[in-house]
């Protein structure tokens, strides 16, 4: 029996890409606006208000404040929350878990990000404040080249095979409507694009983008008044890895697996239940540990498995991130993926809509290869 | 970048020593350095002399600088480097080319002096 007992009742996102002139501020306001249109309500239905600072963000967690000012919520229930990529997941389920308990009605989870424009901060040294940038660790991706080094010496996996995680998000992002990067991609561009942290090719990076996206999170009986079908979450997990050096599997984030089962669990599936799913990519081989952790193939197996793009293609037997992921639609850090997530389920994604998805799982991970959250998504 | 809580560390190295925190309360041998023992949460430690040998676990080149006063060592790594007694510690492993270095290669601590303060990092070792 699926849990059920919130719905994702509208969704909205703001233009993405280089945005002149906009603040992370303007551009959640934006998705906002966005958001409230598509669930068919009035702003002052709102009484809920949870949002993530971007990296263009000066408030940290009294991100809510700021915003709350700018748009005019007084809400019953609210706060900021910074746990990188799992934001967007974890925020849907706090949310989730105020309309549940009766806290809260209607709640709005809102990011935006002017991390393009106004110069990203995602070169600072890796780790705990600065010690990382003693041997030189600075940047995002150099936790995953760990990870993705490791992964290739224990099981064989190879730079090709990321490249059909790269391929797969350009294919699917030339026919999503924001898309920021359409033009096809070969593996072979991939190999030949620029090394940035060996073995990860530009290619294998996320974008760093302007945007913002709002969900809207209610209960199912107001989400059946709204204007699109309701898509009730049917089951919601976490897991955490807080210690980096301190766990001799950190680099594999084992965490995702129980983040992933505790969602299968709420939800009463399992992975073969699964039609569609928008996994976490801020670098190609995060793909490739979801789909192990997530159970779609056994350890060290996930490199054959995207390998030819077809089993991950939204023909195939696990359409993967059917609207570009971070790869390629926009680095609006996996709120996009919940996006896609909502919009599959409801039927209306046109020329990429998979066909009779039903359910749909959305992950997310962040920071130094520490969190994770996972949604699960179903009518 | 030195204080209380590291000092010993740093005095350490400047020594030709890799040393951690073992806990005295429950015998946790600890990296990062911290002030509280992650398995008791006990704050009694002594500084353990290390053999400072190990195994790579994994490893990454960096190709692109991110930081201007690395622009001129590039291709580097950075490895995470299994300690022979537990812990794992972040480092470099010099005199390897980007080429030859892989997952488990066996190394041993070396320091580097840079700006004053002795570094440790990692070499291979000998067979
Ligand atoms: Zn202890």
């Amino acid at each position: 029996m699926p849990w059920g007992k919130a719905a994702i009742s509208g969704v909205g996102a703001s233009r993405q890409g280089k945005l002149e002139g906009e603040t992370a501020i303007s551009l959640a306001t934006e998705a906002l606006r966005n958001a409230i249109t598509d669930a068919g309500i009035e702003k002052d239905d709102i009484d809920g208000l949870l949002t993530m600072p971007g990296s263009s963000s000066p408030e940290g967690a009294k991100h809510y404040l700021a915003l709350g000012e700018h748009v005019g919520i007084n809400p019953r229930f609210t706060g900021s929350l910074a746990m990188g990529g799992a934001t967007a997941g974890a925020l849907v389920q706090l949310a989730a878990m105020a309309v549940a308990t009766g806290m809260a009605n209607t709640v709005a989870c809102v990011f935006g990000d002017a991390a393009r424009t106004q110069g990203s901060k995602f070169d600072a040294a890796a780790g705990r404040g600065d010690s990382w940038g003693i041997w030189g660790m600075f940047g995002n991706a150099a936790n995953s080249a760990i990870s993705a080094r490791r992964h290739m010496a224990l099981y064989g996996t190879t730079s090709e095979q990321l490249g059909w995680v790269a391929v797969n998000g350009r294919r699917n992002a030339a026919l999503s409507e924001h898309a920021v990067m359409k033009e096809p991609i070969t593996v072979a561009d991939h190999q030949a694009s620029r090394m940035i942290v060996d073995p990860l090719h530009l290619l294998d990076c996320c974008l760093i983008t302007d945007g913002g996206v709002a969900i809207i999170v209610t209960s199912p009986e107001r989400a059946a008044a709204g204007r699109h079908r309701p898509v009730r979450l049917w089951g919601m997990g976490q897991g955490h890895t807080l210690e980096n050096l301190g766990r001799e599997d950190w680099w594999y984030l084992p965490h995702q697996k129980d983040c992933v089962s505790g969602a299968y669990r709420m939800a009463g599936v399992s992975p073969k239940d699964i039609d569609v799913a928008q996994l976490y990519d801020n670098f190609t081989i995060a793909v490739l540990l979801w789909l192990e952790h997530a159970g779609f193939v056994k350890v060290g197996e996930s490199g054959p498995f995207v390998e030819g793009g077809t089993r991950i293609a939204r023909d195939g037997e696990l359409p993967v991130n059917t609207a570009g992921g971070n790869l390629s639609e926009s680095y609006m850090q996996g709120w996009l993926h919940v996006v896609e997530g909502v919009r599959q389920i409801r039927g209306e994604c046109d020329t990429r809509q998979v066909e009779g998805a039903e359910i749909c799982l959305v992950t997310g991970r962040g920071m130094t290869l520490n969190t994770s959250s996972s949604l699960i998504l179903g009518r | 970048m030195i204080d209380e809580g590291n000092k010993a560390f740093w005095d350490a190295c400047a020594a030709g020593e890799l040393r951690v925190q073992r806990c005295i309360t429950c015998g946790h041998l600890r990296y990062p350095i911290s002030t509280v023992c992650p398995e008791c949460l006990s704050e009694d430690a002594a500084w353990e002399l290390l053999s400072g040998r190990g195994t790579v676990v994994s490893f990454c080149i960096f190709r692109h600088a991110y930081n201007e006063a690395w622009r001129d060592r590039l291709p580097y790594n950075v490895a995470i480097i299994q300690l022979e007694e537990g812990p794992r510690m972040l480092s470099n492993v010099h005199g390897v080319s980007p080429d030859e270095i892989r997952v488990d290669l066996e190394v041993k601590v070396a320091f580097e002096v840079e700006q004053g303060f002795s570094i440790p990092v990692f070499e291979r070792a000998a067979r």
